[in-house]
């Protein structure tokens, strides 16, 4: 039961975000996002099953998305990564929105300025970037975190 | 607002492009994109705006639709090019006030100008002629080499199969509840960035609650037919290799290796051609 349950629950997750993703379109891709989406990145406070759903449901989104096949590969393996560091962050709750902010803004940040010639300075794309995830996650995501903590069971695998 | 949703950019269609095969259509845009890269100039363009015209010609998708794609990022376009433009130092063209156009500046807005474009419309192709379901299946195919380095590639194909499959469930359930809350008063609409994000709370939590219901009874369901994994698991639709997926793959080491030699200059030393 275990197996299937994870397997389904990162499915849902990614589905979930993926929604959310496109329910917001014009403000969830490229330069000037703020994916309200990328407040489920606090997931992995929850369930490890969240490290695979965000992957899926970003690969997903960008896949459906028109940025095309850049965005899909860089910005997955950023929330990929940022994933796993706030599974790592999990102890420190206030913590858990952090690497999603660094992650993103850095690997997204860089793929604007090398992949798609946006021709302002690095780190003012970098910051940008950044500027757009900070609101999602502590500005959205943080305080998701603390309401869902009242529904912590939904999330068990048993 | 949710009715406006087309999931992913799908054109339905029976062309011989929607029917090659997902993993040619993943491999040749990859190839696309790469060569986008290894253009330097502008003459580079002929051959992929030549390629691009030829597989949009053939995969019957109208230029129409394909321009409406184009739309949400005009505005990236339109930053960039500017951007470009100002910023590049060189030859001064004209002043403007305090900015100065220079010839370099004017060149590359318009290449990377171009060059966003072409990469834009030519990786929406891949989603515009393959069924999202198809393009799973395919990204499943491609990565289960690695499966022998622990890559569950079976799993993630699931989990995009299961997600995709729900996704048109969940929208209506967020409109659902987004209008059950509109009814006790919730307000999505007004306020500055940070109170509309927080007033998406109370969407949220009720979102996860009947999400994590249905995952519940997947699961449930699932383990009661004894699903246990990718282990000998048949499917019905097994992909097959055909001989138009092998005139593909011809057409794409022909296209690869015009734009290496022209990237090389090598039509150049040609005599009389340029």
């Amino acid at each position: 039961m275990k197996n299937t349950k994870f397997l389904i629950q990162s499915a849902v997750i990614a589905a979930v975000y993926t929604a959310l993703t496109l329910l917001l379109m014009p403000f969830s891709y490229g330069f000037l996002q703020i994916r309200v989406s990328e407040a489920l990145t606090i997931l992995p406070f929850f369930t490890p099953a969240a490290i695979p759903g965000l992957f899926v449901g970003c690969l997903l989104s960008n896949l459906l998305g028109p940025y095309g096949f850049a965005d899909m590969v860089f910005g997955s393996a950023a929330t990929l990564i940022a994933a796993m560091g706030s599974y790592m962050l999990k102890r420190i709750p206030i913590m858990v929105p952090l690497p999603p902010v660094l992650a993103n803004g850095i690997v997204i940040g860089a793929m604007l300025y090398f992949v798609y010639g946006v021709q302002i300075p690095l780190y003012a794309s970098i910051l940008w970037v950044s500027a757009g995830e900070l609101v999602a996650c502590y500005g959205l995501g943080y305080p998701l975190l603390r309401y869902l903590k009242k529904y912590k069971n939904i999330f068990e695998l048993h | 607002m949710i009715r406006d949703i087309t999931l992913g950019q799908y054109y339905p269609g029976n062309s011989w492009i929607h029917k090659l095969d997902a993993r040619i259509k993943i491999i040749w845009t990859f190839v696309y994109i790469i060569s986008l890269f290894i253009i330097q100039d502008f003459w580079g363009y002929i051959i992929i705006v030549a390629n691009l015209v030829l597989i949009i010609g053939i995969s019957g998708v109208p230029l129409k639709f394909i321009m409406k794609g184009l739309k949400p990022i005009f505005f990236i376009i339109l930053f960039t090019f500017t951007i470009n433009m100002f910023m590049t130092k060189g030859t001064p063209l004209f002043h403007i006030w305090f900015l100065t156009i220079t010839k370099e500046g004017l060149y590359n807005a318009i290449f990377m100008g171009i060059r966003l474009v072409l990469l834009i419309i030519g990786s929406s192709m891949l989603t515009l002629a393959t069924k999202p379901i198809n393009l799973t299946d395919g990204i499943e195919k491609l990565l289960s080499p690695w499966q022998k380095f622990g890559l569950p590639s079976h799993e993630l194909a699931m989990m995009m199969t299961i997600a995709l499959r729900f996704i048109p469930t969940l929208l209506e359930e967020t409109d659902k509840i987004m209008k059950a809350q509109m009814a006790r008063g919730a307000d999505f609409e007004s306020g500055n960035i940070i109170n509309r994000a927080k007033s998406l709370i109370p969407l949220l939590v009720p979102l996860f609650i009947s999400a994590f219901r249905i995952a519940q009874d997947l699961a449930m369901a699932m383990e009661a037919r004894c699903y246990r994994g990718g282990h000998n698991r048949t499917r019905m639709n097994e992909m097959k290799l055909h001989r138009r997926d092998a005139v593909a793959v011809f057409f794409m080491l022909v296209f690869l290796g015009l734009v290496i030699v022209q990237a090389q200059g090598l039509f150049t030393m040609i005599p009389g051609l340029m």
